[in-house]
Order: C-alpha cells, then sequence, then structure tokens
C-alpha cells in the first residue's frame, strides 16, 4: 500500500510537471519572463515594447494565468491571450473559431467543455460576466484541455489587472549558424536580464519544472508517500520480526550446521528485499489503478495524466525494495546474533 | 588402534572445562577434563541434568565455556579454529530431535550444511542423492520431513552429519525418539559408519545398552567425568 502511495502521489505530482512542460513546449515558449514569484508574479505590459526590442526575440507575448471558479463544482485554469498571440497557432480547433480582443468571447479546452457540457455557440458565466462560447479546442496536455482561455483585455477587466499581467512568453529567432542552441538561450536570457533586471527570464523547462505550483506538488507527494513508506517500512519490520522469531530453531540449525552469521543474515535480507519488491509490484499496480481513476475525474483530469514514466517504475521498485532492507536490518541482525544453542532450544 | 593412535595428538581435548548458566547460578559442567583419539567411538552417560548435552554442545563448538578450554588437532576452539568453520567442515551434528527443515526436502536438507562451504550445486546434489543412498532412503529423497518416519528422519539427519565429509559425528542422545527397532538400526548404521569411514563417534546416551556397546565409556555426574 505504501509504494501504491507512493506511485500514485509521486506519478501524480511528475505527471504535474509534465503536463506544465507540454503547455511550454506545445506552445513554442523558450522563455518566460516574470517576477521573482510565482504567485503575485505581477509584470507591467508596457515591458512587452522593450522586449520585442531585443536583438534576439522574435515573439514576446504577455498572458495572465488564474484559477477561477467557474461552477461550484468546477474551478478550471483560466489563460488570458491576446488574440495574436503565437500560442494559439499550437491550439487544434475542434468547433467554432478564436476570440477577438476587446470582445466577452472564451475558447474551452475540450475536456473542460465536455465537462461543462458547452460547445461553440453557447454562453458561459464567468465571474458574473456572459461570454460567448467561440470554440473548443484540442489542448496538447491535460492542463491546456481543461483550461479556458479568453482575451487578455477581458481577464484583465474581470480579474481587476489592468495593465499589468503574470508574465511574458518569449519566442527567440532561430539558432544562428554555428551557435548551440543552449548557448543562444543563455544569451537572450542574459540579454532581457540585462535589459530588465527587476525581472527574471527563465527557460521554459526550468519555469514548468521549477515553479512554485510543481514544487509544492513534489513536496507534499514525497512528503506524504514518506510517511506511508514509514508505515509500510514498520509493518515489513514487524512481519520480518515476526518470520524471523518463528524461524528461530531453524536459524539455529543454520547456525550449528556451520552457517556464518554474515549468511543468516545475508538469507533474511535477500527474503525482505523479496518482500519489499513483491510488494512493490503490487504496490505499482494499485498506485497506477489509483492514477488511471484520477485522471478520469473532472476534479482532477486537469492536472493528471494516467502517463506512467518507466523511471518512476524504477524508482518504485528501488524504494520498495530499499524498504523491505531497511525493515529487515534489524530482524536481521537479531536473527544473525542468535547462539545456537539458544536457537535449538526455541519451541 | 587404541594403542597406535595414543602415540597421537588427541583430535579432542576439554581442559578444566566449566559452564555455568544464569550468573554462575547453575553449574552445568565444573572442570571436565577428557581427550577423545581419531577414529574413537566413545559414549557419554549420565543422569538427567548431568550436563552431558553441555559437554557435547561445548566439545561441538556450539556455545563457549564459561571458563577452560576445547583443543581440536591441538589448536584451541574459537581461538585458533574458528567455530563455523570448525562447525561447517569438521563435526557433524545428530540430534534427538532430528532437527531438520520443514520447508525442504529430504535431498534438500542433507544439502544444507554443503551451502555452508564452497560447492557446486551439482555436486551437493549428487552427494546428496549418493548419501541418501547409502542410508537407504533412495525412494525418500523427494519427501519433506512430515512425510517421513522418525526413523527415516533421522537417518536424513545422518546424511546431512556427513555431507561435508566431517572427522567427527556427535550425536545427542540419536535414539531418543525412536522405538527399539529403529534405535538398533540407527545405533548399527553409525557404527558401521565410524567404523568403514574411520571417523571419531561420540554418542550423548541415557541408555545403558548404547553406551555398553561403545569401547569407551565416559560417565558424567553433577558436572564431572566419573573416574
Amino acid at each position: 500500500m505504501a509504494i501504491g502511495a507512493f506511485v500514485a502521489l509521486v506519478g501524480f505530482s511528475r505527471s504535474f510537471e509534465h503536463e506544465w512542460l507540454e503547455v511550454y513546449e506545445s506552445g513554442g515558449t523558450d522563455i518566460a519572463v516574470i517576477q521573482k514569484t510565482f504567485f503575485n508574479t505581477s509584470v507591467d505590459e508596457s515591458v512587452g515594447a522593450k522586449l520585442r526590442a531585443l536583438p534576439d526575440i522574435a515573439r514576446a507575448t504577455p498572458m495572465i494565468l488564474n484559477m477561477m471558479e467557474i461552477t461550484p463544482e468546477i474551478t478550471a485554469l483560466t489563460y488570458g491571450w491576446k488574440a495574436d498571440s503565437y500560442e494559439l497557432d499550437s491550439l487544434t480547433f475542434k468547433s467554432g473559431r478564436r476570440f477577438r480582443d476587446g470582445q466577452a468571447e472564451v475558447i474551452l479546452g475540450d475536456l473542460l467543455a465536455a465537462n461543462l457540457n458547452k460547445t461553440a455557440g453557447d454562453s458561459l458565466a464567468i465571474q458574473g460576466s456572459k461570454f460567448t462560447v467561440t470554440g473548443v479546442y484540442h489542448g496538447a496536455s491535460a492542463l491546456e484541455a481543461s483550461a479556458l482561455i479568453l482575451p487578455l483585455d477581458q481577464l484583465q477587466q474581470i480579474a481587476d489587472l489592468q495593465g499589468k499581467v503574470s508574465a511574458f512568453h518569449v519566442r527567440l529567432r532561430p539558432v544562428p549558424a554555428g551557435e548551440t542552441p543552449q548557448h543562444f538561450l543563455e544569451s537572450a536570457q542574459a540579454q532581457i536580464q540585462s535589459a530588465l533586471p527587476d525581472l527574471s527570464a527563465v527557460p521554459a523547462a526550468e519555469r514548468a519544472s521549477n515553479n512554485q505550483l510543481v514544487l509544492m506538488a513534489h513536496a507534499a507527494a514525497w512528503g506524504t508517500s514518506g510517511i506511508a513508506l514509514l508505515i509500510g517500512i514498520l509493518g515489513i519490520a514487524n512481519t520480518m520480526a515476526m518470520s524471523v522469531f518463528e524461524r528461530t530453531r531453524e536459524i539455529g540449525i543454520l547456525r550449528a550446521l556451520g552457517w556464518r552469521r554474515w549468511k543468516v543474515l545475508l538469507l533474511i535480507q535477500t527474503e525482505a528485499a523479496a518482500l519489499g519488491f513483491a510488494g512493490g509490484v503490487f504496490g505499482i499496480f494499485f498506485g497506477w489503478g489509483g492514477l488511471r481513476i484520477l485522471s478520469k475525474l473532472p476534479q482532477t483530469a486537469s492536472i493528471v495524466s494516467a502517463a506512467f514514466p518507466p523511471v518512476l517504475l524504477i524508482e518504485a521498485l528501488g524504494v520498495a525494495v530499499l524498504a523491505g532492507l531497511l525493515a529487515g536490518a534489524f530482524p536481521a541482525w537479531r536473527g544473525a546474533h542468535l547462539s545456537p544453542v539458544e536457537a535449538l532450544r526455541h519451541d | 588402534m587404541t594403542n597406535n593412535s595414543s602415540k597421537q595428538a588427541p583430535i579432542l581435548a576439554a581442559r578444566a572445562l566449566c559452564k555455568s548458566y544464569d550468573d554462575g547460578r547453575i553449574e552445568a559442567l565444573r572442570g571436565v577434563d577428557l581427550s577423545i583419539q581419531a577414529g574413537e567411538f566413545v559414549a557419554i552417560s549420565g543422569p538427567s541434568g548431568s550436563g552431558k548435552s553441555t559437554l557435547l554442545q561445548l566439545i561441538g563448538g556450539l556455545d563457549s565455556p564459561t571458563s577452560g578450554e576445547v583443543l581440536f588437532q591441538d589448536a584451541l576452539l574459537g581461538a585458533n579454529v574458528d567455530l563455523d568453520t570448525y562447525r561447517s567442515r569438521h563435526v557433524g551434528f545428530i540430534f534427538q530431535g532430528f532437527y531438520l527443515m520443514p520447508t525442504l526436502r529430504a535431498i534438500e536438507n542433507v544439502q544444507v550444511p554443503m551451502l555452508a562451504v564452497k560447492s557446486e550445486a551439482k555436486e551437493r546434489a549428487a552427494r546428496a542423492e549418493s548419501l541418501l543412498i547409502e542410508m537407504g532412503l533412495e525412494s525418500r529423497m523427494r519427501q519433506y520431513p512430515n512425510e517421513l518416519s522418525g526413523g527415516e528422519r533421522q537417518r536424513v539427519a545422518i546424511a546431512r552429519a556427513l555431507a561435508n565429509n566431517p572427522s567427527i559425528l556427535l550425536a545427542d542422545e540419536p535414539t531418543g525418539n525412536l522405538d527399539s527397532v529403529n534405535s538398533a538400526r540407527i545405533m548399527e548404521m553409525l557404527i558401521g559408519i565410524q567404523e568403514s569411514r574411520g571417523m571419531t563417534l561420540i554418542v550423548v546416551t541415557h541408555e545403558n545398552e548404547i553406551a555398553n556397546a561403545a569401547p569407551r565409556h565416559i560417565r558424567i555426574r553433577d558436572g564431572r567425568v566419573e573416574p
């Protein structure tokens, strides 16, 4: 169960991070220009002109990212974009069209549209204002598929953020011949930092994996699964202690027949590791099942995908075997140090 | 044989051997001296609680004396000879309660001591099979201990004791859990093995018939060897 919890929670936080990365990658964003922190990032919209003037920057588009309660049951990720934002190019419209700046129009991700039971042409109330759903798009990630996007000016108005945006998403010019993409990215980053010293220019991949929401998700996942693992370790330790106790005489026989202490220790630890491994295999199935269920629930579908990275499988099995070894350490030590005579007398 | 071997260093010797338990309140052995030559068949007898099993445990390296010393071929047990090595290579144990692994088949039980020393799996299986055939258990090799009779279990235990070809066989009441027919058969087997292999056989018993069958009989009373 502990490994199941580990797989589900760490898988959840990993998929959350993965979804963020998808958002940036599919939109073609290279750098995000933000304030130093994630939550209260508030950048003046006028910064856009300075960014666009920098030589390595092809496009710089302002955006707002927010969470909004759409219905009492559904709170959705809400983006405010300009109608000419390059990020809109990455969306595939299943029906309808894009929104226009200055209009009370909204486009919905297909997952959110299905949950809200809305199609193009329907109206949708957002924070008391009536919007027309002009299109439904297919999002490249679960985050996008469960989001809604409105004109930047409309979201600024609703959120009372006139003249402010959450960030500027920057797309760089093609990498010049003879220069490596990494070096070009770093040089553009330096250009932005130099032009706008009060802001941070963060590469998209770092922004996806190192933003406070993802870090919090990772911390919560590792913290919770750490507690679950501790309980699991105590469970295995109890099982191993009982097993060693019940087989005290057998251990005595092995010692009487000349088995060395380390060999008895190895035997018990092998059993503990096998127990951990078997628990790990079952746990992976349970955890994967949990992730699949979470990826289907409307409340969590936007941030969880059922994708199961192989590295998580290896980590989970590694953690399970390690938990078994830790749990078996004391019973194994105790078993190995039994006196053969006392062990043989054991009933 | 006794005259010739008496000129050699004893295979086993105990000097002023004492063993006490419970912070010295119980004295199981009180200064035992003895010397056993290679190839001897020795019976140790005495009433319950006399210390005969404790003596066997000490000369078998299963336990350490409170004071005194046990020598194997003139080397001090626990100091010059590692106890694990001594038990795995030089001594074979046969217990009253058989002490077979309940989850292992007869042939696997015989291989257990061989796992304590370096050996190939094929070699182990072949040797275990040959020993069980020697014990007349060719048709019982695949049985678990609970599928065997008491006599059969003890024969598996004898095969196991011989697994690493030890020079000393130590048997603690080997017939204690057997009927008279099986007791006679087991003793016949042990004596046969001792004679054919020239092994040293030390049997702890409270049965006079077995004790009297041995060429040398040591009596223990109150933790001391009787003169």
